[in-house]
């Protein structure tokens, strides 16, 4: 059984690597817009199921698609968000409540549409990933990892650090975080919040549906995918800390680990209950996150 | 102050009406769908005192529906219960996850409640998969008790009781203004004297105990129960739709938003059954609508312009209304 | 001299380096209404917040009635007998007038019918009966100010904070505010008052305390104050600055 447990830690790192990709994406939503959108989840289907019909369709390899996915989600993201924007400055009721309700909508929304067009039925995605796997023997403890997994840490790797680039060197990026920290004061500097809010959103949007590629190519997909990548998104950002972007990478590792040691040692049935009392446990002992940074 | 005789006359007159149904229609598709109609004013009601007076979103209102109905189950089948008391706990098994949950959650910003809740909901559901007890996903059956006409007076008692308990709760005595005041400005309550953590626990209860027990009274009704059909999403789902499409805040806005969702369920899901998916696509494109162009449900939008009617006989302008 | 019903002593808060309260001590007697001042930035509303409980001192403690209080919740002192207005005003929007402070009520009157008799009781003190039914949201910025005195007196507190209730008024509105505070400490209410306005600190206030960056640099009668060269340099340089 000890063997076993480098790969489970393997596992989990690739697993959470994915993760981090859409979780990063929800925590700058968050922090810039202000919303939680509960149709995370839904853009990772829809996204999936866009690349396995073009795959379909043009029989070239489903990895090509991962750039039309981002332009063609992006885009959508990007005429979607004057719509929530509105719903947040709404003038009557409680906007923050409604903004939530919205999302909520679109997600159940999204589901229907998906099983409406998909069906119920699983599919996988092909890639020429998909195939390989690279194998360590080291005498007692024997580690087999598949190319695609491996493929899908890259791609995290790449979305991450290309995410950090931008916020962190470009001034679209300076402009991002400076409306996250102070919304009122970024505003009065002249920052356009609602053009920064847009392209924000698109490009959540855009690398959520991006995801779901890679996602259908280790797992596999279906019309309702989308609740569990729901509560991933939403278990990293909580465990990170609310709006703490350099909290994402920790948390998603950490809840990948708990997932492959689940599916390893215990009844994977019982994986998901795991997730939710650790997310209690967090929002009892520290609800602003494992390091405390959050909101 | 006024309205309170008004009030009370209608609720009569409709409850009458409700109670001379059986008498009229042997039919008993039509006394189930009568049953069913009640039973989603119950879910909408009981979803709306959390979020509609205290401003927090309950994205797992079905887990109480399910915990209710798998307590019934569970009691009515492995302890041989009766069928009241058994319903009767479930509530009340309801009502201390409600205090469990929402004692960490309700001091916080209200995404954390909207997300935690959420969580909870899909956290039950695959309880109820993975455990024996439970019959894991092929549900449970109940003793089988088919009086159609029995199950209509009970879930019209309970509904109406509920009806007015949570009406006189709500909107004559202390704790519906306690509400209220947490929902416009937490701060302020702080000063005046309330704990709004402790005040948000016990509206969660509240709308979380009667949810358990009509989800009891549902098992015993329907005889049969898996986790899809009664811990699924869809519970949630219409109880949100119905109550923010009828109006978020009143206890007559669920109602009427339960009544005509109902209705359009039944009847497409009647007519168009090859679409049924589809059906939660409207409902989705329903609730975004609603948000978008109704935010203050159908009976909100019908009061401010009744309101506006009166104001405009009166000779006045309608000043602008601003809220921050 | 009748004993100190407010003991702050050696109160600090601090936020992130900064040191917002430094140290400050001093008494309020009961009955008396002592005025808070303080160039801008002094710290004043930073320091209401902590006797009020809506922040927790870093260092010092907090004795109200002979009670350590410091660390108590804002409900918690509401109970203990310590009402507080905001400077920025916080109506219950969308409920009445008479609802805003039947809410209020409810802390010494559980009872609805108590509540609303003891509600209308206050805001016929405070001169808002004949508004009773209207929305707090559309009160003019006056009216507003006086819902929130009403709502602290509702608690029928042995203690009044007051958050700058007469800044912004118009000089009519601010004499009529003026009077009801007096109203309100003849009725044996102890005032601790942070206003902006030096008129009406110096001819309400029995004593006067200030702050300048965190510090209490003077504390005594307001003639006294008034003519005391720290406090003088300290709002010279706010007006230089």
């Amino acid at each position: 059984m000890i063997s076993l447990l480098p790969q489970a830690l393997i596992d989990g790192i690739l697993i959470g690597g994915i993760y981090i990709t859409f979780a990063i994406g929800f925590s700058l939503a968050f922090g810039v817009m202000h919303i939680i959108d509960f149709a995370v989840g839904e853009w990772v289907m829809l996204g999936a199921f866009m690349g396995y019909y073009l795959n379909r369709w043009l029989g070239l390899d489903t990895v090509v698609f991962l750039p039309v996915v981002f332009v063609v989600f992006g885009f959508i993201g990007y005429i979607l968000q004057p719509v929530i924007y509105k719903v947040l400055s709404g003038k009557r009721g409680n906007p923050h409540l409604m903004g939530l309700v919205f999302t909520f909508g679109l997600g159940l929304m999204f589901r229907g549409l998906g099983l409406t067009f998909f069906g119920f039925y699983s599919h996988s995605l092909k890639t020429f990933l998909s195939s390989g796997s690279f194998s360590l023997d080291l005498g007692s403890v024997f580690i087999t990892i598949p190319t695609v997994r491996l493929a899908g840490l890259f791609y995290a790797l790449i979305i991450t650090f290309g995410l950090t680039y931008i916020l962190k060197k470009t001034d679209f990026g300076i402009a991002a975080r400076a409306v996250a920290q102070n919304r009122d004061a970024a505003g009065l500097m002249g920052v356009n919040i609602e053009r920064i809010s847009s392209f924000i959103y698109a490009i959540y949007v855009g690398i959520s549906a991006m995801t779901g590629i890679l996602i259908g190519s280790v797992f596999s997909i279906n019309a309702q995918m989308g609740g569990k990548y729901t509560i991933m998104a939403f278990f990293v950002v909580v465990l990170a800390g609310m709006g703490y972007l350099a909290g994402v990478p920790w948390a998603a590792f950490l809840l990948g680990i708990v997932q492959a040691i689940f599916l390893i040692y215990f009844n994977p049935g019982w994986t998901l209950l795991a997730v939710f009392i650790i997310l209690y446990v967090i929002l009892l002992v520290s609800p602003k996150g494992l390091f405390g940074r959050g909101i | 102050m006024k309205s309170r005789g008004r009030f009370l006359w209608i609720f009569v007159v409709v409850f009458g009406l409700f109670c001379i149904v059986p008498l009229l229609t042997k039919n008993t598709f039509f006394l189930r769908i009568a049953t069913e109609a009640l039973m989603w004013i119950g879910l909408a009601i009981t979803w709306d005192v959390l979020a509609g007076y205290t401003g927090y979103l309950n994205f797992g209102h079905g887990a109480f529906f399910g915990i209710g109905a798998y307590t019934t189950a569970i009691l009515m089948t492995k302890a041989h219960w009766f069928f009241f008391p058994s319903a009767f706990v479930g509530g009340m098994i309801a009502g201390l996850v409600a205090l469990l949950a929402g004692f960490p959650t309700l001091r916080l910003y209200g995404a954390y409640f909207a997300i935690a809740t959420w969580a909870l909901g899909r956290a039950f559901q695959q309880l109820a998969l993975v455990l024996d007890i439970t019959g894991g996903p092929d549900g449970m059956r109940l003793p089988t008790f088919l009086n159609p006409v029995f199950f209509f007076y009970t879930m019209l008692i309970f509904v109406g009781g509920l009806f007015l308990i949570l009406w006189f709760l709500l909107e004559r005595a202390p704790f519906g203004l306690k509400l209220k005041a947490i929902r416009e400005d937490e701060e302020g309550a702080m000063a005046i004297g309330l704990n709004p953590a402790r005040v948000k626990v016990m509206a969660f209860i509240v709308s979380a105990i009667p949810a358990g027990i009509i989800g009891g009274i549902y098992a015993y009704w329907i005889t049969y129960i898996n986790p899809a059909s009664t811990l699924g999403d869809l519970v949630t789902d219409q109880a949100v739709v119905m109550a923010v499409f009828g109006g978020l805040g009143t206890l007559i806005g669920p109602t009427i938003g339960a009544a005509l969702i109902y209705a359009f369920k039944t009847y497409f899901w009647a007519y168009l059954s090859q679409y049924q998916v589809l059906y939660l696509v409207i409902l989705g494109a329903a609730i975004a609508a609603s948000v978008v162009f109704l935010p203050d449900g159908l009976w909100g939008a019908f009061v401010s312009r009744q309101e506006g009617r009166k104001a405009l006989k009166k000779g006045l302008a309608l000043k602008k209304e601003k809220r921050a | 001299m009748s004993e100190a019903i407010l003991k702050i002593e050696n109160v600090s808060k601090v936020f992130g380096g900064l040191r917002a309260v430094d140290q400050v001590s001093f008494e309020i007697e009961k009955g008396e209404i002592v005025g808070l001042i303080g160039p801008n930035g002094a710290g004043k509303t930073t320091l209401f917040n902590v006797i009020s409980g809506y922040y927790a001192p870093t260092e010092g403690s907090i004795t109200f009635q002979g009670r350590a209080i410091s660390g108590f919740p804002p409900y918690r002192l509401a109970r203990e007998g310590i009402g507080r207005t905001f400077q920025i005003v916080k109506p219950f929007a969308g409920l009445t007038v008479l609802e805003n402070v039947v809410i209020a009520s409810f802390l010494k009157y559980p009872r609805m019918a108590d509540a609303e008799k003891n509600a209308e009781r206050i805001l016929d003190f405070t001169g808002l009966i004949d508004k009773k039914d209207e929305s707090a949201q559309g009160l003019t910025l006056a009216g507003r100010k006086r819902l929130e005195i009403s709502k602290a007196l509702a608690l029928e507190p042995s203690l009044l904070l007051l958050d700058e209730v007469v800044a912004g008024l118009n000089p009519t509105e601010a004499d009529k505010t003026i009077e009801l505070i007096l109203k309100v400490r003849d009725q044996g209410v102890t005032i601790l008052i942070v206003e902006h306005i030096m008129r009406v600190i110096m001819n309400i206030s029995d004593r006067v305390v200030v702050l300048n960056y965190g510090q209490k640099i003077a504390e005594g009668k307001p003639g006294e104050v008034a003519k005391n060269p720290t406090v003088i340099e300290a709002y010279l340089g706010e007006a230089q600055a």
